[in-house]
């Protein structure tokens, strides 16, 4: 028999859950759904663009990613409302609650889409398309937002049907319906085909996605390398991937920050590098894990980005041990230009390691820090994250843990009502 | 640009309210009395004379459960929509079914 496979992606997810909460939670009588609206950052804090857009704004032609500047360009009654990640986050939970409903093995692939392994339990609701339809009206009759729903025999071809025509439909893109539905469209469709790709195969004369499908494979490995497998095999509706319900390990942990003014200065970026390793750092302990590579990037104020990386003695998860590498990186890459945007990112990581490599030098300072830095994880975890702070970040422009949702995108400030 | 604070457009937004409500062994709530403002703005008690329904709700994946209820005011039976918050433990005066 063959596997059912589904792929179930939330129309305009931030947007509609914005939507819906204004709607049933804080009593507002109109729908962000139904009116030019968009989610999105703070152009004070230089965060400013657009996070998620509704199906009337995109008539305007504003799109994901646009700064608010070019959105209101294009639509000047654009509606922008704040992020809001604590919503997300519940409505994410719920959503993902009533897709293991349908089946055990759910694969949550992002915060707004889920693949869902429906081989075993369709027979419980007649066929794929029932099941699916089923799935679709329970979540928005219960949670008051509408999801897409593709069905098909793998992962790929479930993504590519769920992003077909929106909102609210279910589509099917079974091995057979490929040349019908899916080789007409244009190769950057494609899952996997992003700028770079679509650039390269358009210069190769691939417009669709299924010229690209009966492209031999040879030119495509000369060409595009080991990717050009990934998306002839996709082009064919090839993926012998599995739903796999337990997320992976990270294979990385990292934050970074645009910072609300340019940084000319090493001791300010050295302070920012020093608020991001707080947070990589807090984040690995509370894995229990260590990390042996550390890395820098920096995105200047021309938008130039660099980076630059370096193994440790041993692999660490000490703040201040990763800040000293993150600066002594930072002094090697740095060239001078106004800062824009700062990260900390980190690799190749160890679990579960207790013995850690005591250098002759370090006397026994690490197991100092590494006491200290639980201690401190111990009082934040209870008291929240700014009852212990830094002396150099007091009073500072500088939060002291950067990177990740910073607190104001948690919850906006609504001015009345139930918040 | 629509600047949010301005805009006059949403007439009355879910009013967090005082109520009284007990809370049985079964853990089935019941609301027994609100405080809202009367018409010279004094905050008045009412009892909530008997509930005709009430419904999970879990929109947005917040949980939440309506109580359709009437209460006597000002002589007249009115009857009124209020909302308990399940993980904030808020009452709210709905203006919804």
């Amino acid at each position: 028999m063959d596997n059912l496979i589904f792929h179930i992606d939330v129309n305009s997810a931030f947007l509609s859950w914005e939507a819906v909460y204004r709607l049933h939670i804080r009593g507002e009588t109109r729908d962000l759904r139904d009116i030019p609206s968009a989610v999105a950052g703070d152009v004070k804090k230089r965060h400013g663009i657009i996070l998620a857009r509704s199906t009337p704004a995109k008539k305007y032609g504003v799109r994901t990613g646009d700064t608010i500047n070019d959105a209101l360009k294009l639509c000047p009654d654009l509606v922008m409302v704040d992020p809001h990640y604590d919503l997300y986050e519940a409505c994410s939970e719920a959503f993902m609650e009533i897709l293991r409903e349908f089946s055990p093995c759910v694969e949550q692939y992002s915060v707004d889409e889920a693949f869902c392994d429906m081989t075993g339990t369709v027979g419980l609701y007649g066929s794929a398309v029932v099941a699916a339809t089923l799935m679709k009206d329970k979540i928005y009759k219960e949670l008051g937002f509408t999801v897409n729903v593709g069905v098909s025999t793998n992962k790929i071809l479930a993504k590519m049907a769920s992003d077909f025509k929106k909102p609210n439909l279910v589509h099917t893109l079974f091995p057979e319906e490929i040349e019908s539905k899916m080789w007409r469209l244009p190769v950057e469709e494609l899952f996997f085909v992003g700028h770079a790709t679509k650039r390269k195969l358009h210069n190769l004369g691939i417009r669709t996605i299924g010229e690209l499908a009966r492209t031999d494979l040879d030119i495509l490995r000369s060409h595009l390398k080991k990717h050009g497998e990934v998306i002839y095999s996709f082009a064919n509706g090839i993926d012998m991937s599995v739903v796999a319900d337990e997320a992976p390990p990270n294979k990385g942990y990292g934050n970074s920050t645009t910072i609300a003014f340019d940084v000319d200065d090493g001791s300010t970026a050295k302070m920012v590098l020093l608020s991001l390793a707080e947070k990589v750092c807090t984040r690995l302990r509370a894995d229990s894990a260590m990390a042996r590579v550390v890395a820098v990037s920096i995105v200047d104020t021309y938008f130039r980005y660099s980076s630059h990386q370096m193994q440790l003695f041993s692999p660490s998860n000490i703040t201040n041990e990763i800040h000293k590498v993150s600066c002594k990186l930072f002094d090697q890459l740095w060239d001078g230009s106004p800062i824009r945007q700062l990260g900390v990112h980190t690799s190749k990581i160890v679990r579960w390691s207790t013995e850690k490599q005591i250098n002759l030098f370090d006397m026994n300072r690490y197991e100092k820090q590494a006491k200290l830095d639980i201690a401190v994880d111990t009082i934040r975890e209870k008291y929240g994250d700014d009852s212990i702070i830094r002396a150099i970040f007091l009073d500072g422009p500088i939060y002291h843990m950067s990177g990740g949702i910073s607190k104001e995108k948690h919850r906006p400030n609504y001015n009345d009502g139930i918040r | 640009m629509i600047i949010e604070s301005i805009r006059k457009d949403i007439v009355m937004l879910h009013m967090p309210v005082d109520v009284v409500a007990t809370f049985n062994v079964q853990g089935n709530i019941k609301p027994n009395y609100i405080r809202l403002e009367d018409e010279n703005r004094i905050l008045q008690t009412y009892k909530i004379e008997n509930i005709i329904f009430c419904r999970e709700d879990k929109y947005a994946g917040i949980p939440t459960i309506l109580f359709c209820c009437n209460i006597i005011r000002g002589g007249q039976v009115q009857m009124i929509n209020i909302k308990y918050h399940v993980r904030t433990h808020q009452w709210v005066l709905a203006n919804e079914g």
